[in-house]
């Protein structure tokens, strides 16, 4: 490994050397530009906002903007009636309970149902697969009709469970595609040794299996938590505002409001999901592309 | 299995029954039966037709723009450099980051007064005065297209990378010793070995292409006029501003066998073109 990397790095010419780099020159800014002016928005005050051209790095910074939202004092500052502060973290509890939730209730009935997939291979497994696949390409507008009707009817309308419900439809399909996956990997001789042992299924599902099922549970579970803190539009039809998203949306919308505040809710939205993936990215990434290559 | 029924087969059942009645705008009630009446006033209204148009436009340069950036950035950090640990956690950023805010980031990047994207071209010196790209019927859609490529070439990236990782040194060296230049290894080894991951990429490329929703309705909800109304934004109205429940799950039903036979096709035209 060690000498090939050296012979590659010998033959590299540095016209290409340079080529490289300026290929991650232009890599980085297209990626970063985008969050940086957001940052930087979040950082200043609304007179600044209005510099033409816009400063990419500010005479002088605040976090006045930040306090705003997260302690209710964004005022007078033309937010209207909504006042963002008051009602920004609540929702990021909401966020964090409807995902956390979902996290929880999706490993259970997904691990079992994947185990089972796995081990039982049943006729008509595949179809299950591919009806798995096409779940993702139903789209959640074509169904959101008859949720909106039922949840109205059993009284869950605007409340986190409405969401814990109906986010099912495309965090399940996932969390089971994932953990199949990763159960097919897994040997089986050692559920064997523990079978031989007397241990029941159950027992060996729990004390076998999921010690050694950790990453690719730790995956799933990720990738769920990032499906429902992302989640917009069943959140905007199905509740007032109750998580980050449409919170968000609707902060946009109201007339004349704070660009700087909004900008400091919209870098907190972002920091959970980022650092939640940048840990566990190998796990994450090695799950995704794990039923890729079949 | 059966939760999946309930959540999935019922309401998609549901929006189909809907679709052929005249559903009052309570909603609590299917309303009187009026058949296929609700395809015929969609497929003969120029408002739909034209949105169907914005979301092939908008799909098309999304799928390929995305796949092809994707692809691009994933061959580039997959060479040796300084700093390459940390590019690759950058490439993580916009996957992670949700829909909506990818959506609200980019409204406020191309905003008319304030954006920063204005600002980097007064800058470079390309244009002296700010545009208001999102207002702009000309620029409004490319924008829109822009700011979802952003997202899902990243996404694209992450997946195509780990597909190079796996592509064994040996055969591209091998084949460097035979002479081959980096276009004819790039097209005979590269290509092929990532045809898998390619697949797996474009069929989620196509899906959320069809299906986008977040990142419109944040920076234009439709607008200006109906030059950036994608035929989730138009059901969207339907159901929710003109509480239409009828005329907005034909249009539902549509989209989403447009959608189905899109990805199915694609499936299927990669899967036959491997068995040869």
């Amino acid at each position: 490994m060690a000498s090939s990397a050296f012979e590659r790095g010998r033959r590299r010419s540095p016209a290409t050397s340079i080529a490289i780099y300026l290929g991650v020159l232009v890599f980085a800014i297209w990626i970063l530009l985008p969050v940086w002016y957001l940052v930087v928005s979040s950082l200043i005050t609304p007179s600044q906002l209005g510099v033409k051209p816009f400063p990419l790095v500010p005479s002088s910074m605040t976090l006045d903007n930040y306090a705003a939202v997260l302690f209710g004092n964004t005022g007078g500052k033309g937010i209207g009636s909504t006042d963002m502060g008051t009602r920004l973290v609540p929702a990021v509890g909401q966020s964090l309970l409807v995902s956390s939730v979902l996290v929880v209730l999706n490993l259970f009935i997904a691990g079992a149902a994947a185990y089972g997939l796995s081990r039982y291979p049943f006729r008509g497994a595949r179809a299950f697969e591919l009806s798995v696949i096409a779940t993702r390409i139903v789209p959640a507008i074509a169904i959101i009709g008859p949720f909106f009707v039922a949840f109205r009817v059993i009284g869950v309308l605007n409340t986190p469970w409405a969401l814990v419900i109906s986010y099912n439809v495309f965090t399940l399909p996932l969390a089971i595609m994932i953990l199949k996956n990763y159960f097919d990997q897994l040997p089986r001789e050692i559920e064997e040794a523990a079978k031989i042992d007397g241990a029941t299924r159950l027992q060996t599902l729990w004390i076998i299996i999921v010690p050694i099922a950790r990453p690719g549970l730790v995956a799933a579970g990720v990738l769920i938590f990032l499906e429902a803190w992302s989640e917009f539009f069943y959140a905007l039809v199905l509740t007032n505002q109750l998580t980050v998203p449409p919170l968000l949306a609707g902060f946009q919308s109201v007339q004349q409001f704070n660009w700087n505040a909004l900008a400091a809710a919209t870098v907190m939205s972002m920091l959970p999901p980022t650092v939640l993936v940048l840990i566990f990215q190998r796990h994450v990434v090695g799950a995704l592309t794990a039923g890729v290559g079949k | 299995m059966i939760i999946l029924i309930v959540l999935l087969a019922l309401p998609t059942l549901l929006t189909i029954v809907y679709s052929l009645h005249d559903v009052p705008a309570s909603g609590s009630s299917f309303g009187p039966f009026v058949g296929i009446e609700n395809f015929t006033i969609i497929f003969s209204s120029p408002v739909f037709w034209r949105s169907a148009q914005v979301t092939l436009t908008f799909s098309v340069g999304f799928v390929i723009l995305s796949t092809v950036i994707g692809l691009a950035m994933a061959m580039l950090l997959n060479q040796r450099f300084i700093g390459r640990g940390l590019a690759r956690a950058l490439l993580i950023i916009p996957w992670a980051t949700p829909w909506l805010v990818i959506g609200i980031l980019w409204k406020w990047f191309a905003d008319g007064s304030v954006g920063g994207l204005n600002a980097v071209l007064m800058m470079l010196g390309l244009t002296n005065d700010y545009h208001p790209f999102l207002s702009d019927p000309n620029t409004a859609l490319p924008i829109t297209v822009i700011a979802a490529v952003w997202r899902q070439a990243s996404f694209a990236g992450i997946l195509l990378l780990a597909g190079l990782q796996t592509l064994p040194e040996e055969l591209n060296e091998a084949a460097q010793l035979d002479g081959a230049n980096w276009w004819q290894r790039f097209s005979n080894i590269t290509l092929p070995w990532l045809r898998p991951v390619l697949i797996t990429v474009t069929v989620f490329n196509v899906i959320y292409a069809f299906l986008q929703f977040d990142v419109v309705f944040a920076m234009t909800q439709g607008g200006p006029g109906d030059t950036t109304q994608v035929l989730s934004v138009l059901i969207y109205r339907q159901l929710f501003v003109n509480t239409n429940i009828g005329l907005g799950s034909a249009l539902a039903v549509i989209l989403g066998v447009v959608a189905l036979i899109g990805g199915l096709t694609i499936v299927r035209l990669f899967y036959r073109r491997e068995m040869h």
